[in-house]
């Protein structure tokens, strides 16, 4: 807009600083990506595989130990994510009914939790005491539970009209009837953008899994390869494959999912991000 | 349910309470699953914070102790070395991501083609999305001392590191604050850069114009303009995560190890391996450093509301 259009140097060494901040960013996935599908190992500054081959992913795609922490991850992702948006939508449209008696307590009972926290002990020892040690529910019930979602959630919800929500009830809808066909249907990009943030928290729990699950039946893929990188757990399969090369199709594998996702949906995280912050 | 037309949304709170509680009635029940949750993930866990002032081993019954546990990790240097670090790498994690991010974010504004644009930003956000397991496992495989590692190569390359001394770097003392800071880097810059792309898109494009037309170039405009527009985003930013340094487990738990303890343990790594890691464990005590952690945390968060609430007039929680 009436700044020059000219190529500049400025120009040029902006273009030239973005080059190599995109190296750093892209070449440790991209190499990781290359070894993944090198059957020769000692790989060190090849960038294109030597002995070109599949055989990583097929041993993945074919080894129980593999493929059922995989299952896991899907699970616990598509579960928790369901629940999360559940919970925090019912509880963000508690939130807006400024008239409700009670609901500055609720809010500020929710809000409570962010400033103080009972820490990693108590909550295991809780966990301990509600027998859900070694169950996926100790991983998926906390993480459903996110305040902080639940708060992005009513931001998104206060930017809905109220004399929508008031011509609704006038009309006769039940308070969970305006919930389901007018706040919901108007609510789709929030829970896009929400259920996307779940979704990846949930894919990428860790924590959680290693201080309530010790059952390696019930491990989910970071778990897996967290324990493959380590050395601790050395995969049994009837193939020959180097280590390493396996170790680098695993990580392949646990970004997959969000790798082909990301590029339709990056716009609804950065939706997130911005309503997060910005809005009252 | 019949209802009363209201011509004004005002209407409704001056009826009396009873009313207002029965025609709210449908609420306290949506309310009532997350209030569950809350309570059992939440504040359960804060009654539990009790056992701070016992002695509460896996077998036997708790033992009220008072301070005991208190005096002990005061006076244990593991403890205070655990707890330095976790300031020191927090604290300079969040300068060093915020200073860079706003340098892309400045850069990026000046990018005039917008499908390089957004090609870029596409390509930075990406690593937030990966788990810190995965984050890990990628540096730990480029960084390996052995023949598959890309750096340990490329320094032997230039002849930088000779043959049978490749650098452990996640394994020495030297070399894993730089690395940790690095992968912090690699992972968050794009990030945080949203807010500030953000702000600087609100900036009127007529400040610009005028600028221009009074002879100021692209520097004086960065200067004059750009930064001071930046300047609460910034400090924004800066409150919000200071508010939560202390929480710092997985990134270190995925990336330390022996080798490194006195550089890289952080309070919360402490808690664990003094609890997991142990024989015989005493929740007692890890529940005491947990809840000394937990009280600067709150004092922390409470700081930076006011903070917040000082420079843009909202608070944080």
């Amino acid at each position: 807009m009436g700044r020059k259009k000219k190529f500049t140097v400025g120009d040029a060494v902006i273009y030239i600083v973005f080059v190599l901040v995109a190296l750093f960013i892209i070449v440790p996935i991209y190499k990781v990506l290359v070894d993944s599908l090198d059957l020769k190992s000692g790989y060190g500054m090849r960038l294109w595989p030597e002995q070109f081959s599949f055989l990583g992913y097929k041993i993945i795609l074919t080894t129980k130990s593999l493929y059922k922490p995989f299952l896991v991850s899907v699970y616990v992702t598509v579960v928790g994510t369901l629940l999360g948006l559940t919970l925090v939508t019912l509880g963000a449209y508690v939130l807006i009914q400024w008239e409700m008696p009670g609901r500055n307590f609720f809010s500020y009972f929710l809000l409570f939790t962010m400033i103080f926290d009972g820490g990693m002990i108590p909550t295991y020892l809780v966990m301990r005491q509600l027998k859900l040690i070694n169950t996926l529910w100790a991983v998926i019930l906390p993480g459903s539970m996110s305040v902080y979602n639940l708060v992005l959630m009513r931001n998104f919800f206060e930017g809905i009209p109220g004399s929508l929500l008031e011509a609704a009830q006038i009309d006769g809808c039940s308070p969970m009837g305006i919930f389901v066909k007018v706040v919901l249907p108007l609510s789709k990009a929030a829970l896009a953008s929400i259920g996307l943030m779940f979704g990846v928290s949930f894919w990428n729990t860790y924590t959680n899994f290693k201080l309530y699950i010790s059952n390696r039946d019930l491990y989910n893929f970071q778990m897996k390869l967290r324990d493959m990188i380590q050395g601790s757990d050395m995969v049994q399969t009837s193939e020959s494959i180097a280590t390493n090369t396996l170790n680098n199709a695993a990580v392949i594998v646990a970004i997959l999912p969000f790798m082909i996702i990301y590029p339709f949906c990056q716009n609804y995280f950065v939706q997130g991000v911005n309503v997060g912050a910005v809005k009252e | 349910m019949s209802k009363k037309k209201s011509s004004t949304p005002m209407r409704t709170s001056s009826k009396p309470l009873k009313v207002r509680i029965y025609t709210h009635r449908w609420f306290y029940v949506m309310a009532l699953p997350v209030l569950v949750m809350v309570c059992l993930f939440s504040y359960l866990p804060m009654l539990g914070v009790r056992f701070a002032f016992y002695d509460y081993k896996p077998i036997g019954t708790p033992k009220f102790v008072g301070f005991k546990h208190f005096n002990d990790l005061f006076a244990k240097p593991a403890f205070w070395s655990a707890f330095w670090n976790t300031l020191q790498l927090s604290v300079t994690k969040l300068l060093l991501t915020t200073l860079l991010a706003v340098v892309v974010s400045l850069l990026l504004n000046e990018m005039r083609n917008i499908y390089a644009k957004k090609t870029f930003q596409t390509i930075i956000y990406l690593p937030h999305f990966l788990s810190w397991v995965v984050a890990a496992s990628v540096f730990s495989l480029i960084l390996s001392p052995s023949d598959s590692g890309l750096v340990n190569a490329f320094l032997k390359q230039i002849g930088v590191v000779k043959p049978g001394s490749e650098i452990y770097f996640l394994a020495s003392k030297q070399w894993w604050r730089p690395v940790y800071y690095i992968i912090d880097v690699w992972k968050d810059t794009g990030w945080g850069t949203i807010l500030y792309l953000a702000t600087l898109a609100g900036i009127s494009p007529d400040l610009y114009e005028a600028a221009e037309m009074d002879g100021a170039n692209r520097w004086q405009q960065l200067i004059y303009i750009t930064l001071p527009a930046l300047y609460n985003t910034i400090l924004t930013v800066l409150i919000l995560n200071l508010a939560k340094v202390l929480n710092l487990f997985e990134p270190i738990f995925v990336l330390y190890n022996e080798a490194v303890y006195d550089v890289a343990d952080v309070i919360q790594t402490y808690i664990y391996r003094q609890t997991f890691g142990v024989g015989v464990p005493n929740y007692g005590y890890t529940t005491a450093v947990g809840l000394f952690r937990s009280l600067v945390a709150c004092v922390l968060v409470l700081f930076c509301n006011y903070a917040s609430n000082k420079v843009r007039g909202r608070g944080i929680v």
